[in-house]
């Protein structure tokens, strides 16, 4: 197990290094940040002595070595747009959109793995088609236009929630979080459903599936054959075993709702990660998408090896260190 | 471990719910929906419009800027130039900071040389002249130049006055409320960076305390989303009102459009200098053996050939007037010689034969896309108009990222641009649009169709030296006239500010569209 972790982060260090230099590229292909930041009134002298502190004066590979040795001392370097460290900058965002993803990923698989279960269990009943037909409406509707209606139709027809915004926030395990008071769980509401949409729908189609893959095998059969209780077979040897694809939907889908709510968090102007990319992007904020995209990484493989952990879970024929 | 926290949370939801309920009869709050974020809270990092108009709710300066770019007293009651090179500042007696600390001219003194010194560089414009600041005594202070500034006091209006002992303070110590304090309307309540400042109104405020108790800016560049609140009555007055929104905030009730002349210009620039322009070919595409645009005829006939009243009227919905100079009338150095010119196709088919080229010829036009009010659709506009004149014209807009720093380095033969008059008056565009190139002077920075005019340099060098009101008014109006009569630039409007806002309030739009909860009124 121990081997296998420590092989899991050498080889994100390597898509780490791989994608500093794609973004130290990138960035500097597309245009020069100062042209963006720079008070147009400055005049040329003013500008190069701007460039030369952002150390935009050097030579690409100067930069990138530059960055590299702040990076060894745990400096990510500081936002050229906001004039503080990168790091802090994400991390003050991050509960925001944890919050925004922990309830969005709640809704769905509240919502999505019983109904999926259903649907799979009585594929003939008229309830269950309307299921899957609403499924894929939920899959199909585009983000963006999803809540945009739900802002028209909840905030300003009915005016039942606030339109935007995170809302009053309170300290917990010292960051600020909304969902502990009423007025920000209000707020977390609309967001949080339009983001759980598509994914309620992705878990209900896959549960179905499983269900009905699981269901005509022998030792469902067998199980009823020997009289063991309907609940325990659906509690334990379907549900068990149709999980894997499940878990790893799971784990992966709430590594995007992390990284790239963009959309969500610019309708509901949800001060969350998703913004500050995107602005960063605009704003040609080099450290700051470096950072970000770093943490990313990081992000997405912890989660892998936290999902490869509920595998051996889940079906105890799986092992961690012989598949590594 | 879990059972506590959710007893806490409990606790805290109750807690929640209760207070909107206690809250007094008498509270008078305002929320205000920007269209930009600003980048932090420290008024001398950057010197974005944002950035601004924030920090102006909490801090004053030594002269206010107003809507129409006038020179008021603030924290300096009365000033005078001493010399070319020296201003005397009296200060405002009995100012308090919103800590209860006294205002003097140290406060002054190390905020003037924190914007200047300050790695970010965000105000050199405005500090670039300044070579020393020094209290005469506790209320006097004297700022002295390199050289004669006649902009100074236009400068000086625009940084912030921190307390002495914040000079030292980090961005952090601005953002997390320890340094925001200063003298202004308001005081600091809580800022979530990209989200929202909530402030409340200073009692002791010099200029009378606000009719609001308390303010919050929310920052919503979504336009969806800023929309949404206003008519969901969440946010009593929205900047930048999206033209889709237009209809349904006229057509409702209890909301109202306001609407404004700011002091952006937006113009047409073109390579004027080189003897090929890169993207202006023969109408075959062949390459032509001189540079149309060098032609004043041709650069007329491309401006008749444009319907301007058009394009202000349907594509930008009104949200905007047609310019023929860099300011428009009443501020200081709008020139009544500046020829209009009116749109006439026929004419400008004429003239374009006249110039020798009776067939036309095609050009690439650039632009930004999003950047400016309906850019994109503008540039498509123009291009049709260009090609009824036989003007064969393809259109490329890219994003403002990559666009800037093509336009201003003369990489297009045909772009466009805009320009926000800062000053109010016309050197400032002079200086960085039609100036001609030159590092070391610092001028021409964005003259990207290479415009070098003897004339409008002389006039320029004078005007930039000159004190005296008088002497500087007919230099300024020089400088539109030589600019436009040439069409060294081709003036297309004047964007407007256009807020959305319920009918309970009322506010009058600044040319340099910011919006200060301090200059909202209740509607009577």
């Amino acid at each position: 197990m121990v081997t296998s972790i420590i092989r899991r982060l050498i080889q994100a260090l390597f898509v780490i290094l791989a994608m500093t230099i794609i973004v130290f590229i990138g960035v500097n292909v597309i245009g020069n940040p100062v042209d963006i930041l720079i008070n147009p009134d400055a005049n040329q002298a003013e500008r190069a002595r701007v460039i030369a502190h952002y150390g935009l004066d050097q030579p690409i590979w100067k930069q990138y070595l530059m960055f590299l040795q702040g990076l060894l001392h745990g400096d990510f370097g500081d936002s050229f747009v906001y004039g503080r460290p990168a790091l802090g900058l994400i991390l003050e965002r991050m509960p925001a959109t944890l919050e925004l993803a922990i309830t969005a990923l709640g809704i769905a698989l509240v919502v999505g793995l019983p109904l999926g279960l259903y649907a799979g269990l009585y594929p003939k009943r008229v309830s269950s088609k309307l299921i899957m037909s609403a499924s894929i409406l939920g899959f199909s509707l585009p983000t963006f236009w999803v809540g945009l209606m739900l802002i028209m139709v909840f905030s300003v027809e009915l005016g039942w929630l606030p339109t935007n915004g995170r809302g009053p926030t309170m300290e917990l395990l010292g960051t600020q979080w909304s969902f502990l008071t009423g007025e920000g769980l209000r707020h977390l509401l609309l967001p949080a459903f339009n983001l759980a949409l598509f994914k309620t729908s992705l878990i209900l189609r896959l549960t179905r599936a499983g269900v009905q893959e699981v269901l005509p095998q022998d030792y469902i059969k067998f199980a009823r054959a020997k009289g063991v209780r309907e609940g325990r077979i659906i509690g334990v040897h379907v549900l068990k075993n149709l999980m894997i694809p499940v878990v790893t939907i799971i784990g992966l889908e709430f590594g995007s709702l992390i990284a790239f709510s963009v959309v969500t968090e610019s309708i509901f102007a949800w001060p969350g990660m998703g913004k500050l990319i995107i602005d960063s992007i605009n704003l040609l904020d080099r450290p700051v998408i470096v950072a970000y995209l770093m943490m990313m990484v990081v992000l997405f493989v912890v989660l892998n090896f936290i999902i490869d952990i509920c595998y051996t879970i889940l079906d105890p024929r799986v092992r961690l260190d012989a598949k590594a | 471990m879990t059972a506590k926290v959710l007893q806490r949370a409990a606790i805290a939801l109750l807690g929640t719910i209760a207070i909107p309920a206690m809250a007094s009869a008498q509270e008078t709050p305002l929320t205000i929906g920007m269209s930009t974020t600003p980048t932090t809270l420290d008024p001398h990092e950057d010197s974005s419009a944002p950035n601004n108009a924030t920090s102006r709710h909490i801090w004053d300066s030594l002269i206010n800027l107003t809507g129409k770019s006038s020179n008021e007293p603030e924290l300096a009651t009365e000033w005078k130039a001493v010399d070319d090179t020296h201003w005397e500042f009296k200060l405002r007696e009995g100012v308090k900071f919103h800590d209860g600390s006294d205002f003097n001219a140290d406060d002054v003194v190390a905020s003037l040389l924190r914007a200047r010194d300050k790695p970010s560089q965000g105000f050199a414009s405005y500090t670039r002249n300044i070579t020393n600041v020094t209290a005469k005594d506790p209320l006097t202070i004297v700022i002295e130049t390199k050289v004669p500034d006649p902009l100074l006091l236009n400068s000086v209006s625009r940084i912030r006055i921190i307390s002495a002992d914040c000079k030292d303070a980090s961005v952090q110590d601005f953002d997390n409320g320890k340094c925001a304090i200063g003298t202004g309307a308001y005081s600091f309540v809580s800022y979530q960076p990209g989200s929202n400042l909530t402030v409340k109104r200073n009692d002791s405020y010099f200029a009378g305390p606000s009719h609001w108790s308390n303010v919050t800016l929310r920052f919503l560049p979504d336009d969806g989303a800023r929309l949404a609140s206003l008519l969901s009555n969440e946010i009593d007055i929205i900047e930048t009102l999206p033209a889709d929104g237009m209809e349904r905030v006229a057509s409702s009730g209890n909301l109202q459009i306001i609407n404004g002349q700011s002091s952006r210009f937006a113009y047409l620039g073109m390579d004027v200098s080189r003897d090929v322009a890169a993207f202006a070919t023969a109408a075959d595409g062949s390459p032509l053996d001189k540079n149309p645009l060098k032609d004043v005829r041709v650069r007329k006939a491309l401006l008749m050939s444009i319907n301007r009243d058009a394009i202000v009227e349907r594509i930008m919905q009104k949200n905007g007037t047609v310019a023929d100079q860099f300011v428009a009338e009443g501020y200081a150095g709008h020139s009544d010689k500046v020829e209009k010119v009116a749109y006439d196709p026929a004419a400008a088919k004429a003239l374009l034969a006249e110039a020798g080229y009776p067939e036309g010829f095609s050009l690439t036009l650039h632009g930004p896309a999003g950047r400016y009010v309906k850019d994109a659709e503008i540039l498509q506009a123009v291009g049709q108009m260009f090609t009824r004149i036989g003007i064969k014209s393809k259109v490329e807009v890219l994003p403002w990222a990559m666009y800037s720093d093509k336009y201003s380095s003369g990489d297009f033969s045909f772009f466009f641009g805009a320009w926000g008059v800062n000053t109010g008056e016309t050197t400032n565009p002079t200086v960085a649009l039609v100036a001609t190139r030159d590092e070391k002077k610092g001028t021409g920075r964005y003259n990207g169709g290479g415009i070098s005019d003897p004339k409008i340099d002389e006039v320029l060098a004078k005007a930039s030296s000159t004190l005296d009101e008088a002497e500087r008014k007919p230099l300024l109006e020089e400088l539109s006239t030589q600019t436009f009569n040439s069409l060294w630039l081709l003036p297309m409007h004047y964007e407007n500010v256009v807020l959305g806002a319920k009918k309970s309030v009322s506010y009058t739009p600044r040319g340099d569209k910011y919006t200060l909860a301090y200059e909202v009124q209740p509607a009577k």
